[in-house]
């Protein structure tokens, strides 16, 4: 009897394995925290794998813990440092899409049901771009419909989502939204946050290895990114410009920019909220004839 | 004398003798005795389907052979390159069907150093470099086919595009589903990476003889 319904459990094992990516994980225990990690940071770690299992799950948790796990011990790398880079991972990693948004107010809804002092159900409307809505979807679904989308010229095009807890029916409606999060990791945007989360941990790296003193500065330019829609948006574009015009020049040898640091700075202040990035792009621009000039009247 | 019942009872017994084939086919565990037997309950469809006039049938079976073969004709060929590549050059080209074709510009970056590896790639044109060591890859080169049989799983340096060209990709599981279906495949592929490996052991070997020679004998460690 006993053997019969091991079997049973086995076959039905093997079952949720295959539909795994239907169904969603079954398997909710947390990853262990990495070895050798400090005291001071197993706070932030221990937040950000809470933060990414409830986000999506414990496989995505596991990743957030190997990527930390990378920094242990290394040189350079102190324990403020370290829980810089775990807890503005766990953010970035967590980032914003509509399923996000939809699970964060049902969260809400369900405290305030099991307490009568919660403040009352409110509706909110957001302002996403309709790429952004589309590109949560599994890409084989979202790619036909953004190429229709950039055929008519809608791509940019300003949609406004509610999300409201108020009836029933808007509550069912964050319910399938959420559930959506299944999917997330076929999208085209989970493939676009974990390139940008790649290139940052690499541009650390990287820091460490040939200009320690700026890798703070480079560890806080993830907080140029947040939010959805434009301000998203403009963001992600200043930090790539910046990555690419200052940055990368100077750890490839080709930018003899002695304070990379100061440089960060000085490019941060000068991006502004436009699509064009002027500002930015001159300061980026005078920075890089700067540190030419000094190096070769160093040269000299 | 009307021998329509007897055509009748024919395409009966006759689809009776093929479902034997459908059981058949259903109970193989690997891909090629799976397509045979596929390819065998097909014919045996057909065959019985003429009689009674099933065009249906007849239409279904066929194109359900053609695919049947053409697959079987894919796996027999990938088994055969794999084992000349073992007894030959030790290339992967034989993987290129297998692949999809992605372009690349400048300054792309194709995987960054510590990511957890999920392809490998075949380079087709323009100019790859790891980042970390500097080393540049020659076209035709294939990178990354060791981080699928590493226990790390993890890349060990970054490959950034450095001219625009064009690579192939193939993910690990799909190569993990070659060999999974295919023990044939399974073994001479397991064959070719250990001949890769050993390949690069002795290339290293030959290295370190050439720098333990050309090195001064000052060098050389002190007698206790």
């Amino acid at each position: 009897m006993i053997n019969r319904t091991q079997k049973l459990g086995s076959f039905l094992s093997s079952i949720r394995y295959l539909l795994a990516d239907f169904i969603g994980e079954e398997d909710a225990a947390p990853p262990f925290l990495p070895e050798g990690l400090p005291e001071a940071v197993v706070s932030e770690v221990s937040d950000g794998i809470h933060l990414l299992m409830d986000y999506q799950g414990s496989s995505y948790a596991q990743l957030y813990v190997d990527r930390v796990r990378r920094f242990v011990g290394r040189r350079g790398v102190d324990d403020n440092m370290l829980g810089e880079i775990a807890r503005l991972m766990a953010l970035r990693m967590s980032y914003e899409d509509p399923i996000r948004i939809a699970q964060q107010k049902l969260a809400e809804f369900e405290r305030a049901a099991g307490d009568p002092r919660a403040p009352s159900a409110e509706i909110m409307r957001l302002k996403f771009r309709l790429d952004e809505l589309i590109g949560a979807l599994p890409t084989a679904v979202a790619q036909p419909v953004l190429d229709v989308l950039e055929w008519i010229g809608w791509t940019h095009r300003p949609v406004a989502i509610r999300f409201s807890t108020k009836t029933p029916w808007g509550v069912r409606r964050l319910r399938i939204e959420a559930s959506l999060r299944r999917w997330r990791r076929f999208s085209g945007r989970f493939k676009t946050e974990h390139a940008w989360v790649e290139r940052w941990l690499h541009m650390i790296s990287r820091s460490l290895e040939k200009q320690p003193r700026a890798a703070s500065a480079i560890v806080q330019t993830a907080t140029m990114i947040k939010g959805y829609g434009d301000p998203y948006r403009q963001g992600l574009a200043d930090w790539h410009a910046i990555i690419n015009g200052l940055a990368k020049p100077t750890f490839d040898g080709v930018l003899p920019l002695a304070d990379l640091a100061g440089a960060i700075a000085e490019a941060r202040a000068a991006a502004m909220p436009d699509p064009r990035q002027v500002a930015l792009k001159r300061c980026i621009a005078e920075i890089r004839t700067r540190a030419l000039a000094s190096a070769n009247v160093a040269a000299e | 004398m009307d021998t329509s019942h007897l055509s009748e009872h024919a395409g009966t017994a006759s689809a009776l003798f093929a479902s034997v084939f459908v059981v058949a086919t259903s109970t193989m565990r690997t891909m090629i005795p799976l397509r045979l037997f596929g390819i065998l309950s097909n014919i045996v469809f057909i065959a019985s389907a003429i009689p009674s006039r099933s065009y249906l049938v007849i239409v279904v079976q066929s194109l359900v052979l053609v695919l049947n073969s053409y697959r079987l004709h894919q796996m027999l060929q990938l088994v055969r390159d794999v084992k000349k590549s073992v007894n030959s050059d030790l290339s992967l080209e034989w993987l290129k069907p297998f692949m999809t074709e992605r372009k690349c510009a400048a300054g792309d970056v194709l995987f960054y150093k510590d990511e957890k590896a999920e392809d490998m790639f075949y380079i087709v044109s323009g100019r790859f470099r790891l980042v970390e060591s500097g080393i540049e890859f020659p076209i035709g080169a294939i990178v990354g086919e060791f981080g699928m049989l590493s226990p790390s799983n993890a890349r060990t340096q970054t490959l950034e595009c450095v001219e625009p060209g064009v690579i192939l990709s193939v993910s690990y599981s799909k190569v993990e589903e070659l060999y999974v279906q295919n023990p044939a495949f399974g073994f001479y592929f397991l064959r070719l990476t250990s001949a890769r490996l050993f390949q690069n052991i002795e290339k290293l070997e030959q290295r370190l003889a050439q720098q333990t020679a050309a090195a001064p004998i000052s060098a050389a460690p002190n007698p206790a």
